[in-house]
Parts: C-alpha cells; sequence; structure tokens
C-alpha cells in the first residue's frame, strides 16, 4: 500500500503556484521533499493535511481521501513543524495529558521513555527550551501515539549536527516496520541524503523529479570536459552546466555521454543546485 | 475535546491566574460606598476577554498552525473556545450574582428586579462582547481580527450616535422582568449565533 499519493495537486495564490504535483510515497520508505526557501515544501504539507484549501487535484493519506475521514486518518499521522507550536507555558508532562486525551492510542510509558532517551526536561516549560529540545519534544510527541505516517516540516532545521544525527536515526528506526513511512522535508539536503529512498525536488512550486534515491544517484554523474566537448554531447543528456574559466562542469544522464567520457559519481546535493539554477 | 479544554485551563491557569486578584479586589471595592455597584460586573468583563486572550497566545506560539495537524475538527476548536468563555462567563456570572445576594441582604434587603437587572446585565455583558469579536479573530486572526472588532465598534458608535441625533430610541425597556428577560435571551441567542458563524469563518480559513 501507498502511505502517500498525491494527483495533480494545484493551489494558486496569485504570486506562487504550486502546480500539477503528483508524488507517491510507498509504505516502509522514506521520501525527502527538498527545494529552497519558498519552493512549496510547507505549502505541500499543509494541503496533506487539509490545513489549507486546494484548487485542484486529490489526495490520499494511508488508502484515505483526506477530505473524508480525516479525523481518523489524522489519529495515524504524527507531525512536526518547523516552529513545532506547543504552547510556550506549558511542560512536557502537560503535553503529555493533552495528546493523551487527543490521540486513542497515545502510549504514556513510551512517551515517558522517548523524553528520558532524548533528556527533556519533563516540568520545565517550553519556552525555556534550545531550539533542538524544541523539536525532539515535537518528535516525541508525534511518535508516541504509534502512528503510521509521519511528516516532518524542516524538522531537523536548525539543529547542531549532534542532534540532527541523532533525529534522523530516529526516523530511519520508525521505518524500519514495513508499514510505516516518513514524509520529510528540508533545504538541507545532507539530512536527507543520508536516510531517504525517495526524494522530490521542489522548484517554484513545480516538482523537478521524483525518484528512487539510489536511481538517481546511478543514473546521474559529473563530467569535467571542455565546452567543445560538452557541445558535441547529446543536450538531452545535458541536465545543468556550470562553466569556468578552466572548463565546464555538468550534470549529465550517464547513458547519454559516451564511455570515452568518464564520469563521476554526484551528490544529492550537486545533483539539486545543478538543477535548479539549469531551471533558473 | 477534551485534550483542547484541558490545554485551555492549563494556559487560563498560567495566563489569567492575575485576574482572580483583580476580581477578588473589584468585588471587595463593590461592597464599600452605594456607588460602588459598577465593580460587581468586572469579574464577567474578565471572563469574556479569556477566549480572545487565548487566541492570542494560540497565535504567538504557533498552535494555531500545530492544532491543524491533530486529529480535531475545525468545529471542535472553534467550539473549545467557545465553552471555555461559558465555563469562565457561567463561574463569573454566579461569582457576582453571589456577592449582589449578600450585598442586598446586608443592605436594604433583596429586591428581585434590582436582581434581575443585575443578572440581565452580566448575561449581556458577558456574550455580546465576545461574540462580537471572536467571529472577526477566527476569519482573520488575533491582530487583524481585533483591528476589524474596533472598526466595527466604532462604525456602530457612529451610526448609534447619529439616529439617536435624528430622534430615533433604539431600544426601550419598560418595568417588569419580561424585558430583562428578554435582553437576556437575545445576548445568548448573540452568543450562539456567533458560535456557528465563527465554526462557518473557521471552516474556510488556511492554517
Amino acid at each position: 500500500m501507498n502511505a502517500l499519493e498525491i494527483r495533480n495537486l494545484t493551489k494558486d495564490y496569485g504570486e506562487f503556484t504550486l502546480d500539477n504535483l503528483n508524488l507517491t510515497l510507498p509504505c516502509g520508505c522514506i521520501m525527502g521533499l527538498i527545494g529552497e526557501n519558498g519552493a512549496g515544501k510547507s505549502t505541500t504539507i499543509k494541503l496533506i493535511l487539509d490545513m489549507i484549501h486546494r484548487d485542484e487535484g486529490t489526495i490520499t493519506l494511508l488508502g484515505r481521501d483526506n477530505r473524508e475521514d480525516m479525523l481518523l486518518t489524522k489519529q495515524d499521522i504524527g507531525v512536526v513543524l518547523d516552529e513545532v507550536g506547543i504552547p510556550s507555558c506549558l511542560s512536557a508532562v502537560q503535553v503529555g495529558k493533552i495528546m493523551a486525551h487527543t490521540y486513542t492510542k497515545w502510549d504514556k510509558a513510551l512517551y515517558a521513555q522517548y523524553l528520558k532517551k532524548l533528556n527533556l526536561p519533563e516540568k520545565r516549560p517550553f519556552k525555556e527550551y534550545s531550539k533542538g529540545m524544541k523539536m525532539k519534544l515535537g518528535i516525541a510527541v508525534a511518535l508516541s501515539h504509534h502512528p503510521k505516517l509521519l511528516i516532518l516540516d524542516e524538522a531537523t532545521s536548525g539543529l547542531d549536527p549532534v542532534v540532527r544525527d541523532e533525529v534522523v536515526e530516529m526516523f530511519s528506526e520508525f521505518t524500519r516496520d514495513e508499514s510505516h513511512a516518513v514524509l520529510i522535508s528540508s533545504h538541507i539536503v545532507s539530512d536527507l541524503e543520508k536516510i531517504c529512498d525517495y526524494i522530490a525536488f521542489l522548484h517554484k512550486g513545480k516538482l523537478m523529479l521524483c525518484e528512487e534515491k539510489d536511481r538517481l544517484l546511478e543514473e546521474y554523474g559529473l563530467i569535467h570536459c571542455s565546452k567543445e566537448q560538452l557541445s558535441e554531447l547529446d543536450s538531452q543528456a545535458v541536465r545543468g552546466v556550470k562553466a569556468s574559466p578552466y572548463g565546464v562542469e555538468a550534470l549529465v544522464r550517464r547513458d547519454g555521454v559516451p564511455t570515452s567520457i568518464p564520469v563521476s559519481p554526484v551528490s544529492i546535493e550537486e545533483l539539486f543546485i545543478f538543477m535548479v539554477k539549469e531551471a533558473a | 475535546m477534551k485534550g483542547l479544554l484541558l490545554k485551555d485551563f492549563y494556559l487560563s491557569w498560567r495566563y489569567c491566574r492575575a485576574f482572580l486578584v483583580i476580581v477578588a479586589v473589584f468585588l471587595a471595592v463593590s461592597f464599600v460606598g452605594e456607588d460602588n455597584v459598577f465593580f460587581m460586573i468586572y469579574p464577567i468583563m474578565i471572563a469574556s476577554v479569556i477566549p480572545m486572550t487565548l487566541l492570542s497566545y494560540d497565535e504567538h506560539d504557533k498552535w494555531t498552525s500545530y492544532s491543524g495537524t491533530l486529529p480535531y475538527t475545525r468545529t471542535q476548536l472553534v467550539s473549545s473556545k467557545y465553552l471555555v468563555g461559558l465555563c469562565f462567563g457561567t463561574v463569573a456570572f454566579l461569582v457576582s450574582m453571589a456577592a449582589t445576594t449578600v450585598r442586598m441582604l446586608t443592605g436594604e434587603g433583596f429586591v428581585l428586579e434590582q436582581f434581575a437587572m443585575v443578572g440581565t446585565a452580566l448575561v449581556a455583558l458577558g456574550c455580546i462582547g465576545p461574540a462580537v469579536i471572536l467571529p472577526y479573530v477566527f476569519k482573520y486572526g488575533a491582530e487583524k481580527g481585533r483591528i476589524a472588532f474596533y472598526i466595527t465598534i466604532g462604525l456602530f458608535t457612529a451610526v448609534a450616535t447619529v439616529l439617536a441625533g435624528m430622534g430615533f430610541q433604539v431600544l426601550v425597556i419598560g418595568s417588569g422582568l419580561w424585558p430583562l428577560a428578554v435582553v437576556a435571551g437575545v445576548s445568548i441567542l448573540l452568543y450562539a449565533l456567533s458560535w456557528w458563524l465563527s465554526i462557518r469563518f473557521y471552516q474556510r480559513r488556511d492554517l
């Protein structure tokens, strides 16, 4: 089963349009939604959660339309937003009590376990937490009702590398269960590169590509050559070019380049930057 | 919806407990002198601003967005604020009515019509304020909603002043208990209408 299916999703704000988005996230996988600030990542997530009204398209979450039985569906979804959203005067214990009355499958013992594991003080008000602690509390809440799908909007931004690593590891652990899935948006591509099975690039409200990460890394590569050599290549194979006085660095489809030209591996971050610059 | 109410009571206790002191002081002042009955209606005025205060904190803390990710309907999100308003309003009403009774019994004696008049004033004050402002807040958010509310009140006052100047009599309250019951009933009806309107507005709002 697919955890998430988005078909022809459109939202028009006038100055910005999320245009005809199509995405599929199978269960057991992690999808990284990558895009620069303002690319449409948060808009997509809010549309998925029916927090904003779409103009066109359909969204299916865990096999159900997101406009029908959303209350039931949200019981199976854990969400962490970039600013978390927990009231600043509440302590972790109070948040736990509120969520126990919110989620039917709230697991008090599991929540206590996460608080301990993440070194979160139980009685300190949320406003006195550091940015990392705030995010970790959001993650503990999102995981303590046994969700099937985690939706994380910039959940790793602003965290120090140690906390980021800890958090990213928790998401990986979550998808060891084949019925679980994670959709995580970030503009910090290196985080997503570590854990994602699927990568979706959003740029100015348009989906540039959505592929399995390993396939992307297999399909694309970087070449270093002269401008003349580049002009001899099939233009369909060249997806991005960075020129300098010393030559040209180009992102290419490996199958469109002659074997005589050495192709070096490309990282997801390089792939994203090349594609965005090419589209600009 | 229990979770939403619990959250609002935690926030009320944290942010609005200073109101308890104000209420106690004002009630005490109302017992001193003949002209201080006005202070007796203060508890209800304070209770009526609690939902608005909570909504401002929700917006500041980004709870407004976060609550949209939780398994609650928009109707429940709106209703929790109206219910919190009702709870605090009822407590304030009972406190003020008890104080009124004590004042009467220790003074000139219990007068039913005067007692009913205070009760009606409390119901009207407790209902009409939130009934007018809350739909604006649910439609436009706390800041813009407050501005829209002030504009409406300004326009209403201006129109009322002009009409009064032209000799119109807007409301005539006769003697007896019936007119008071009508005023109280209309106030409660306005609160219910505002509740329904806020739900309609919030269902259309992007979080």
